[in-house]
């Protein structure tokens, strides 16, 4: 019997002794590298996104290391990311980051894409007191868990919807009923909740607020229904897919109105270049944009600067989810220099004490550890390009009327 | 008891011991190899013994983490969380199973894969409750320290996998169990010598699903957060079959390797083939499909070609 | 007005869904074997005519006569060389079979094209026609006429052909057809083919409608499923009745409950016809 055990035995240990050495060989740890931990879902329906995380952080990683590297006790460290790829499966996410904290030998880490994977892989960091900067996860939900070693570049939902009704209640006067058409899934829903706040808040009139499931494939009767309705304004949230169906289709059925925004579409060049006319006068806000003008003290200085050396090394212009990335590797930075050590402990309180300006903004975190410093940019589509209606430091242009 | 099912619980008490040998992230995967054989094994009391090609596992998995999930969250204890789960789990899938399971073939197979599209926009749309698609938030429960922590919900898993065995192998040695295997050979034929298949059928879907169900509230205490698209996964209702295939359909201890051999498999693809890891898993379906069609065991691989005649 | 549009954006919709579905009813009702590929088939079908149209300036109208033939010996071959091993086997071995396919095709496609949307934009756009206050875009209209006349095509292959009569002949009785002389395992092969075919140009039609990615192929395979059962397996007017009624439920569904339950409506109603109404609303009773 015992033989016949072992013959089943063998085929599952042997692969088990595999997987154990490939992980043991990535263990190995050079004493003068700083490893950040960065699970990216490089493959899945998230991957365009996971690229451009990847940029961010490869960016603020080559930068650091030209010059050198992070002082810490005046010896240099040279930054190594380490990548791994979750497939866009939030348990693989998890599982992913586990592995890297606690088989990876990592010294710090950045969450997850978005603010459903980073909640969830927040526990992880909490439970092993890593410090984890969240560069892509805006929903207040993942902040107001009690967790005290995770940090986030992204102000809370409200911050994007506020301001955009602001410029709408004072530009177009006649605009009076709203319809919010959301995605079913964390962030944009939330950010239609946001939305139906704000508008209530600010005097109009919601008539329309319907979710749609994720993977819808033909908006028709929705659109039907809310062009029934008759409102000056639609806001519609969802990703550039969603954005870009509903957008076609609006056409389709001949819906106009005073006002349209998407969120979070039109912040991305491929939304701008796919939707072609049909983007014309949609507004938007997002939490960055690269006309910004901030003298920032980190590693990139000048926003001008940023984009510059975005440039010259992807040959195309950042948006916020990039210089998000970016940002994050520079508060790390940062705060390792002023904690002059690499105990977690340390660092952590050096980045709950921040207050810097950075190319990226004036950053300085609150109580759950969220960014409350920032005034995150509204912007319209005029031309083929996003331009920037407020905060009035760095705008560009006046808002607009009319989607055709 | 036979042979092959000694086996198998002495195989579920050697991983017993696994914290004795790993670190935390190899609790991890011991916790997801166990999970895996809790699948493997439900799957296999339905599709196994009666012959029901089931997909419906994700929807038992997704229903047992919100149920679990949605009571913890409120504060009921762990304790009384995953029972009830479970329970729940069989008694939906046991009601459900009176009306699926007069379907045969083909359209069982389709009605069990559309339980996962129901169950997900249900738990998507009841947002008061599960918090829809923002996903469930479950406290940490006061935490003792990273190892402790593995080790604990290591051990519930096992745990629950230790009850699904002894279930499982009781439900083979028993009259169910050999009402199951009536009914797979052949229904019509049961049913007129006097045999309840319809409440044989019921049971085995509901025992199908309860441990799942159970496992599924595990899952959600171990991970904190869960959000309806990844436990209502389409890919939980096709491993348990790939892992069946892999170890011999109907066989309980051939399952439970196939599921610790699929879980080796996943980890070494998942490790080294970064961009092309699911087109090298469906290369192993089709190849394992095609050269191995009994399985690694071939102990009862007979039953999948003994059944395609009357297909 | 509001119905009347509802109406005509259902008719319009269910007239696609049935050219979404007809390919996977035909393989489901003579093979028996539920293709888990078909959805990526169809998306494979509409990359063909994105990259025809982004680098030849090929119109999709077009691309229709490249994708037939060419989706009938990749469906064809896959058929003769893989499918066809495992035939006779359950279904749980021939669904898992075309699961795993369907891993490959659909990971080679995202390798191949990234996972980002793309989007086949007519220039210049072919806008909408309006008829008492009811709107049709016409690229809708167009591709509803044309999956109208590819569901046609498949009539007459399946009426008036010799090989379309030993398709039918083995759907309804493979064994008589074996005794009476049809080569099973040919008519198999064509059959499949024949539903790859149908699938990419499905696709094609698609890509003037809707974003393409890999990722949208669960989508389509989702509207298969219930459109056949719906309608019944493996009759052509079947897919018709099924699309129409499945986007009727989904319009009707959305205006009067919401479109995020809309979804759930359809698969609701899928379980209930299965349990009730197994043959569909036109078919024969199906296999067991």
């Amino acid at each position: 019997m015992a033989r016949f055990l072992l013959r089943y035995a063998r085929l599952p240990s042997s692969l088990l002794v595999a997987a154990g050495l490939a992980l043991s060989a990535s263990a190995a740890l050079a004493q003068d590298v700083i490893k950040f931990g960065a699970p990216l879902p490089l493959t899945g329906p998230l991957a365009p996104e996971a690229i451009k995380q990847q940029q961010g952080y490869d960016l603020w990683a080559e930068q650091v290391n030209k010059a050198g590297g992070i002082a810490v006790g005046g010896k240099k460290y040279k930054v190594e990311i380490v990548y791994s790829d979750y497939q866009s499966n939030t348990p693989r996410a998890v599982q992913t980051t586990e592995q890297m904290i606690s088989q990876g030998g990592v010294n710090f880490m950045f969450s997850p894409f978005g603010s459903g994977a980073a909640k969830a892989a927040s526990s992880v960091s909490e439970r092993y007191k890593m410090p984890t900067i969240a560069s892509t996860a805006s929903s207040a939900q993942v902040y107001d868990q009690g967790y005290k070693y995770l940090f986030g570049t992204f102000t809370p939902n409200d911050t994007l919807t506020t301001p955009l009704t602001k410029i709408v209640k004072a530009k177009a006067p006649n605009v009076k009923k709203v319809a919010i058409l959301a995605r079913n899934d964390l962030f944009p829903l939330a950010i239609a909740q946001e939305m139906e706040k704000s508008a209530k808040a600010n005097g109009f009139e919601v008539v329309y607020f319907e979710k749609y499931a994720i993977g819808t494939l033909d908006h028709s009767a929705t659109l039907s229904q809310i062009k029934s309705q008759a409102p000056q304004w639609i806001f519609v949230t969802g990703y550039i897919n969603d954005l870009l169906l509903v957008r076609k289709q609006m056409t389709d059925q001949q819906i106009k109105a005073d006002v349209v925004s998407m969120i979070a579409g039109p912040a991305y060049q491929e939304f701008i270049d796919a939707a072609g006319q049909g983007g014309e006068n949609i507004t938007s806000a997002a939490w960055w944009h690269p006309a910004a003008q901030y003298n920032g003290k980190d590693i990139f200085g000048t926003t001008a600067n940023y984009v510059k050396l975005f440039r010259e090394k992807f040959k195309s212009d950042p948006d916020y989810a990039q210089a998000s990335a970016s940002v994050s590797g520079a508060l790390f930075q940062m705060a390792i220099e002023k904690a002059g050590t690499l105990d977690k402990e340390k660092v952590r309180d050096a980045l709950a004490a921040t207050d810097v300006m950075t190319f990226w903004g004036p950053v300085k975190f609150g109580a759950t550890g969220q960014i409350n410093s920032l005034e995150p940019p509204v912007f319209q589509l005029q031309g083929g390009k996003a331009v920037v209606l407020s905060p009035d430091i760095i705008k560009q242009g006046e808002f607009k009327l009319g989607v055709h | 008891m036979t042979r092959a099912n000694l086996i198998l619980l002495a195989l579920i008490a050697c991983i017993a011991a696994l914290p004795l040998f790993g670190g935390a992230y190899t609790l991890r995967l011991g916790t997801i190899a166990c999970m895996y054989a809790i699948m493997a094994l439900s799957w296999n009391v339905v599709g196994g013994f009666a012959g029901y090609p089931s997909f419906a596992t994700a929807a038992f998995f997704g229903l047992g983490a919100y149920i679990g999930g949605v009571l913890l969250a409120r504060g009921m204890p762990l304790a009384a969380a995953i029972p009830i789960a479970g329970v729940g789990s069989f008694l939906v899938a046991g009601l459900l199973g009176a009306a699926l399971l007069r379907l045969r073939g083909h359209y069982f197979a389709i009605a069990s894969l559309s339980l996962i599209e129901v169950f997900r926009e249900l738990v998507n749309n009841a947002t008061d409750l599960t918090g829809g698609g923002m996903g469930l938030n479950i406290p940490l429960a006061a935490s003792a320290g990273v190892m402790a922590d593995a080790t604990f919900f290591f051990y519930l898993m096992w745990g629950v996998l230790l009850v699904t065995a002894v279930a499982v192998i009781a439900v083979s040695m028993s009259k169910l169990g050999f009402g199951m295997s009536c009914i797979m050979q052949n229904e019509t034929a049961a049913n007129m010598v006097g045999l309840n298949t319809t409440l044989y059928k019921s049971i085995a879907f509901g025992l199908s699903a309860c441990f799942v169900g159970a496992a599924g509230g595990v899952y959600a205490a171990w991970v904190h957060y869960i959000d309806p698209s990844d436990v209502f996964d389409i890919l939980y209702s096709v491993k348990p079959i790939v892992m069946a295939l892999i170890g011999g359909l109907g066989s309980p201890l051939g399952v439970t390797i196939g599921a610790f051999v699929y879980l080796g498999l996943e980890e070494v693809v998942w490790r080294n083939y970064i961009q092309i890891h699911s087109g090298v898993l469906g290369v192993l379906i089709v190849l394992l499909l095609l050269f191995l069609p009994h399985g690694l065991t071939s102990l009862r691989g007979w039953r999948l070609w003994g059944r395609a005649k009357n297909v | 007005m509001l119905a009347a549009q509802i109406l005509i954006n259902a008719l319009v919709l269910g007239c696609l869904y049935a050219c979404i579905a007809i390919g996977f009813s035909l393989v489901w009702g003579v093979l028996n074997v539920i293709n888990l590929i078909h959805g990526s088939f169809i998306v494979l079908g509409a990359y063909l005519a994105w990259g025809l149209y982004q680098s030849l300036h090929i119109s999709p109208w077009y691309s229709l006569a490249v994708a037939a033939p060419l989706f009938f010996v990749f469906g064809y071959v896959i058929q003769r060389l893989i499918l066809n091993r495992v035939i006779t086997a359950p279904v749980l071995v021939t669904l898992t079979l075309t699961f795993g396919l369907d891993l490959i095709l659909n990971n080679a496609m995202i390798y191949y094209f990234k996972a980002d949307y793309r989007k086949l934009t007519l220039t210049p756009p072919m806008g909408s026609v309006s008829i008492f206050d009811v709107v049709v875009p016409v690229d809708r209209l167009i591709a509803t006429v044309a999956a109208l006349a590819l569901t046609f095509v498949l009539y007459l292959i399946l009426r008036r052909l010799r090989v379309g009569r030993a398709i039918v002949a083995v759907r309804l009785d493979r064994d008589a057809a074996i005794l009476m002389g049809v080569k099973v395992n040919s008519i198999y092969a064509i059959a499949f083919g024949l539903g790859a075919a149908l699938a990419g140009c499905a696709g094609v039609l698609m890509a003037l409608i809707f974003p393409i990615s890999p990722l949208t192929s669960t989508a389509y395979l989702g509207k298969a499923f219930v459109v056949c059962v719906l309608g019944g397996l493996g009759s052509v007017s079947g897919a018709l009745a099924g699309g129409i009624l499945l986007a009727l439920i989904e319009g009707v569904g959305s205006a009067m409950i919401g479109p995020a339950h809309a979804t759930t409506l359809s698969f609701v109603l899928l379980i209930v016809f299965l349990i009730l109404r197994p043959q569909g609303l036109l078919g024969r009773k199906g296999f067991e």
